[in-house]
């Protein structure tokens, strides 16, 4: 409660401070901008340089509008960056794990901005905006279009909206051009995590999943996932024809994604499916399609698609 | 027999009628295994597929998906019943059960590293799971062997923990640095039957077969270990020699099952506590009620673990542990804990 009724006096302060300013001094440098995010309104600096990203989806959003952050956390399972994202920078400082962030790293780049995942720990919000506005989206529960409202707050963020709602264009313009493919019947799709006891499947509310459907595939979950998880338990291998689909997208965080393909294989329940004896089984990176959001990996992940879709 | 202080009542009852009793009984769970399962193929359709005029659906399901888990069953649970019947009598130690005292785990983590290490060979992983289970074993019986430790069967249960914990997280750590490893390890951390296939079991048949070897040839001289060491002495054993074999009896068992099912807990302390309490505590008597106990439980998990959440599964792993840790407890709490 204190802290709101301080940020607004603050901005009240700042309003009027702002007309003042803008009579008499229209040149000025000195302009601070306000964001609604899931912690209530917070100020942002006009141009700020020395950003950090604590969500796989806020660097991609900052790689798409060609601001490159100091300091980033690892994808899913891994130590680094995803893959898909490190052509575009030179270097970027890892602070921790999307689920543990190091807060002396943070601190030690001495950011000016920093963008928080959606759901971020209020305690650790306290202790994030203490050194910097920290922009935290409204995202609630497990929604597949979330990463378009992320991605323009971001955008607004780093003052460069016009770039965030260029990149959401370019996602538009190749969903538009995919879904044009298969006007008549949407070809029905599943994806899945292999594991030697049976398949995970992922949800239909994914990013990833979500996007297969803008682009005119029919997804479907089996059935197999409760509402807010993102993936179903181990289906037993006596299921798997509940899994059969026109495709089947194969997630594996392993890089040689054939290897998975192989294993599955190697069982024998999935070798009997149709979309296996039709060749429409498509192994795709895990860290793409079932950890990353936003408008660079939306394209990566439609050029996996077109791809496969093109070696029909 | 003449009983020693180890022979007591217990030794009377009819382990005769208990072994026939007990395999009636496995006969029973390994056709419930083949009828029952998580999918569409019910007891009926499966019954008619098992009678050779099913449709091919149930035949399929039949043939290639129960049939290996039941056989892998069997095999994985003789292994861990024996192996925790060893590891017991060796350590004189009523709670020693190799998933509880780091072997397990040990098996689980060697193969975890050998994986990150790039190693994708079904038959390289039994090699390293049995030398991962050794070096688990050695661990324990250092423990066993320290001042006081050894006459404290709760507090090598405890050291066992420890080590077991360290292991888990370790292999863990594994799962955190190596991406490409990160599904296989996954399946190393809770064991499971499902989607093992009878070539898996290939691939561990002859090192079953040294450790059945390694089992007869020390049932007789552990019996007289458990007299105490002067007396095996007298007897003209080498007690250091017949530890030393029983632990590579116990490595080369758990390091095959781990490497085929995974770490499955509790099956070594549950199948052992049963045997003695139907045989009395000669090991002679209670590693022959061990044969049809350990694939008793190891199949009996595995059905419930298809049927609970039916149409996904349970990891087997969990089961165990649900119907293990009531045992433990109520071994540790026994007023007298019974000292072998």
């Amino acid at each position: 409660m204190g802290s709101a009724h301080y940020r607004g006096r603050a901005t009240g302060r700042m309003k009027l401070a702002g007309v003042l300013l803008g009579i008499m001094l229209p040149m000025t440098a000195w302009a601070e901008r306000t964001l609604e995010t899931a912690f209530g309104e917070v100020a942002v600096p006009d141009s700020p340089t020395r950003v950090v990203t604590l969500y796989e989806g806020a660097l991609d959003t900052a790689l798409a509008v060609d601001m490159a952050p100091l300091g980033a956390v690892t994808t899913r399972g891994g130590d680094g960056v995803a893959d898909y994202l490190t052509p575009r920078f030179d270097d970027i400082a890892i602070v921790g794990v999307v689920r543990e962030i190091n807060l002396e790293a943070v601190l030690a780049l001495e950011p000016d901005l920093i963008l928080a995942p959606p759901r971020l720990p209020e305690a650790q919000y306290r202790l994030l905006s203490r050194m910097a506005p920290t922009v935290v989206p409204l995202t609630q529960g497990f929604d597949p279009d979330a990463w378009r409202d992320e991605a323009l707050l971001f955008g607004r963020a780093l003052n460069r909206e016009a770039e965030a709602q260029a990149a959401l264009a370019r996602v538009d313009a190749r969903l538009a051009e995919l879904a044009d493919r298969h006007a008549d019947e949407a070809p029905s799709a599943v994806l899945v995590r292999w594991m030697p006891q049976g398949p995970m499947v992922m949800s239909e509310r994914l990013f990833s999943t979500g996007l297969l459907r803008d682009a005119g595939m029919s997804l479907h979950d089996a059935d197999l996932v409760e509402e807010g998880r993102p993936h179903s338990d181990t289906l037993s291998l006596e299921n798997l024809s509940r899994i059969d689909a026109d495709w089947l997208f194969l997630a594996t965080l392993n890089e040689e994604g054939r290897d998975a393909l192989d294993a599955a294989q190697a069982s024998p329940a999935f070798a009997r499916l149709d979309v296996v004896a039709r060749d429409q089984v498509v192994p795709v990176d895990g860290q793409l399609w079932t950890s990353a959001s936003g408008p660079l990996a939306a394209l990566a992940i439609l050029d996996e698609l077109d791809e496969a879709l093109s070696a029909q | 027999m003449t009983g020693g202080h180890v022979s007591g009542a217990g030794s009377t009852r009819r382990p005769r009628r208990a072994m026939a009793g007990l395999s009636l009984l496995l006969a029973l769970a390994c056709l419930a295994s083949l009828l029952l399962g998580a999918g569409d193929v019910g007891p009926m359709r499966a019954l008619h597929a098992l009678l050779g005029q099913g449709d091919p659906e149930a035949q399929f399901v039949l043939a290639s998906l129960r049939l290996p888990r039941t056989v892998v069953g069997l095999v994985v649970g003789v292994a861990l019943g024996v192996a925790g019947s060893l590891l017991q009598a060796v350590t004189r130690n009523p709670l020693a059960e190799p998933g509880l005292l780091g072997v397990s785990a040990g098996a689980a983590f060697a193969v975890a590293v050998a994986l990150v290490l790039g190693a994708t060979a079904t038959t390289l992983r039994v090699g390293v799971a049995q030398l991962g289970a050794m070096a688990g074993c050695l661990c324990v019986l250092g423990v066993a062997r320290v001042s006081g430790a050894g006459h404290d069967p709760v507090r090598l249960v405890l050291a066992g923990a420890a080590l077991t914990g360290l292991l888990l997280s370790l292999t863990s750590l594994l799962l955190l640095f190596d991406q490409r490893a990160a599904d296989e390890i996954r399946f190393w951390v809770v064991g499971s039957l499902a989607g093992r296939r009878l070539d898996h079991l290939q691939a561990i048949l002859p090192s079953l077969l040294l450790a059945g070897v390694i089992v007869l040839a020390v049932a007789r001289p552990l019996a007289a270990l458990a007299l105490g060491e002067r007396i095996a002495s007298g007897l003209g054993h080498h007690p250091g020699v017949i530890r030393l074999l029983v632990i590579v009896a116990v490595a080369l068992l758990v390091g095959a099952a781990t490497a085929t099912a995974g770490p499955i807990a509790f099956v070594g302390l549950v199948v052992p506590f049963a045997a003695r309490a139907l045989a009395g505590p000669d090991i002679r008597r209670t590693l022959w009620l061990c044969l049809p106990l350990g694939p008793l439980m190891v199949v009996t998990a595995d059905i419930v673990s298809r049927l609970l959440v039916a149409p996904s599964e349970l990891p087997l792993g969990v089961l165990t542990a649900l119907c293990g840790a009531p045992v433990l407890v109520a071994v540790v709490r026994a007023r007298r804990m019974p000292t072998l």
